[in-house]
């Protein structure tokens, strides 16, 4: 595939697929799945406004998803907050589409993902990020397992603050940067379902992280395969084929004795 | 603050939005194996809160000794489900190394949302009290809140053995109701009554 033209869509796609599964098990340890429904709407929020101002998507999406992060990261409420933020996102973009003809454009590539169309900055956007988790990948799992503990409290130490500080600064890139090359729904599918599945099949901490990798690139790797052929979008068919891989994984747990 | 304490109230008004408890004065030697005793909703467990600081020390003082390393057992700890994490797992996430009683080393490889009631206890009761064991006894400060909560017969001579073979420099400070569990485990009995309202 290399010279395709394909290619680089599809280095990019893998690439951000593995960040959002990380993501998304550290989401998951965090009982926050309802903050990154919130985190990529505003993100699609701000590529949209971006748009319209004739502003880089990149800054701008991150700029309104690390304002909402903030925002989010004050509140104890997990779930009224988070699902309010969202749903204003969900206005914003709505309303900028509608009286914004560029606007309707970015809207709809948002919401259908075009990452048949991820050129090279995209690519070495996630290769960077890929980097960064790699380097990050031991700090944010201790923040994770310490996420675990409350209301218990440890002898040891807590994470430092500069730590947490990185770990949500390194989510909202995922997010932001996932929404953008793979769509909103197909970045959120992937954040959360893989997941979802691996909590089930996993033994321990370790094997969540393995197992959600391998349902997100499986996820992937099934639904490129399945889209291109028959010529359909390809984020619908990833939402798609990371529920029923979720919904196998469940039952494959239950089956377990 | 006296040298060789352990954690020293002087007329301290806790609570989390509002104090509720107070004026507490009271002062915990290094070494000392306290039993705190009262009716439900006296501030028992609000007390080892805001020594953990999870609610806050409105007036007055709550100091720990330098150097004291405090690790607390919370009353309950619900469980998600699922919650992919193993034993081992948590002994990390609690900077603890597991002891090597039979009961609790089987428990590791398995998963915490699979456990019963009284294993889950027991577990969380054996991390909090090897937890940071790496430090010298003596500045270790362990809260157990309501530890006999949940454990069944089969898991709680374990509990028992595990809380009597603590270093005896480290210092205990647990809540309890049940008279018959302070007394296996050797602690002192202080009514929390009578360190409130001292000035």
């Amino acid at each position: 595939m290399l010279g395709d033209l394909l290619f680089v869509p599809f280095v990019s796609g893998l690439l951000v697929t593995a960040v959002l599964a990380l993501a998304g098990a550290g989401l998951f340890l965090r009982g926050s799945v309802w903050q990154a429904l919130a985190l990529g709407q505003w993100a699609a929020a701000g590529g949209v406004l971006a748009s319209v101002v004739h502003w880089p998507v990149l800054p701008v999406a991150l700029a309104l998803g690390a304002g909402v992060m903030a925002l989010l990261q004050r509140s104890s409420d997990r779930e009224r907050l988070p699902l309010a933020v969202f749903l204003a996102g969900l206005a914003a973009v709505t309303l900028l589409a509608a009286n914004f003809a560029q606007a309707s454009l970015a809207a709809a590539a948002w919401a259908e993902g075009q990452l048949y169309f991820a050129g090279p900055r995209e690519l070495w956007a996630v290769v960077a990020l890929g980097l960064a988790s790699l380097v990050l990948a031991p700090g944010l799992y201790h923040v994770w397992r310490h996420a675990q503990l409350a209301p218990d409290v440890p002898g040891t130490r807590s994470p430092r603050a500069w730590l947490r500080l990185t770990e949500v600064a390194w989510l909202v890139a995922a997010v932001v940067l996932g929404s953008m090359v793979l769509g909103l729904p197909a970045a959120l599918a992937t954040l959360l379902l893989p997941a979802w599945g691996a909590a089930y099949l996993a033994r321990n901490l370790r094997g969540l992280f393995l197992w959600a990798q391998a349902l997100a690139l499986a996820g992937f790797l099934i639904a490129w395969s399945v889209s291109l052929p028959l010529d359909q979008p390809f984020a619908p068919v990833l939402v798609l084929v990371n529920v029923g891989l979720a919904l196998a994984a469940r039952l494959l747990a239950m089956s377990r004795p | 603050m006296p040298p060789q304490t352990a954690l020293h109230a002087q007329a301290a008004h806790l609570g989390c939005d509002h104090p509720v408890l107070g004026p507490l004065s009271l002062e915990v030697p290094t070494g000392a194996r306290w039993g705190l005793t009262g009716p439900n909703g006296i501030g028992k467990s609000l007390l080892l809160k805001a020594v953990t600081g999870q609610a806050r020390v409105h007036a007055g003082t709550l100091q720990l000794g330098p150097a004291t390393r405090v690790s607390l057992l919370a009353q309950d700890h619900p469980r998600r489900d699922p919650w992919p994490l193993c034993g081992h797992d948590w002994f990390r996430a609690m900077g603890a190394t597991p002891p090597d009683q039979p009961r609790v080393q089987a428990l590791l490889d398995r998963r915490l949302d699979r456990l019963s009631g009284g294993q889950w206890q027991l577990l969380r009761l054996a991390a909090a009290l090897h937890s940071s064991t790496d430090r010298p006894p003596g500045e270790r400060l362990i809260l157990l809140d309501e530890p006999a909560n949940h454990l069944d017969a089969e898991v709680r001579g374990d509990a028992v053995d595990l809380i009597a073979s603590l270093p005896a420099e480290t210092t205990l400070v647990m809540t309890s109701h049940d008279d018959e569990f302070l007394q296996a485990v050797g602690v002192e009995n202080h009514p929390l009554t009578d360190y409130l309202d001292a000035r």
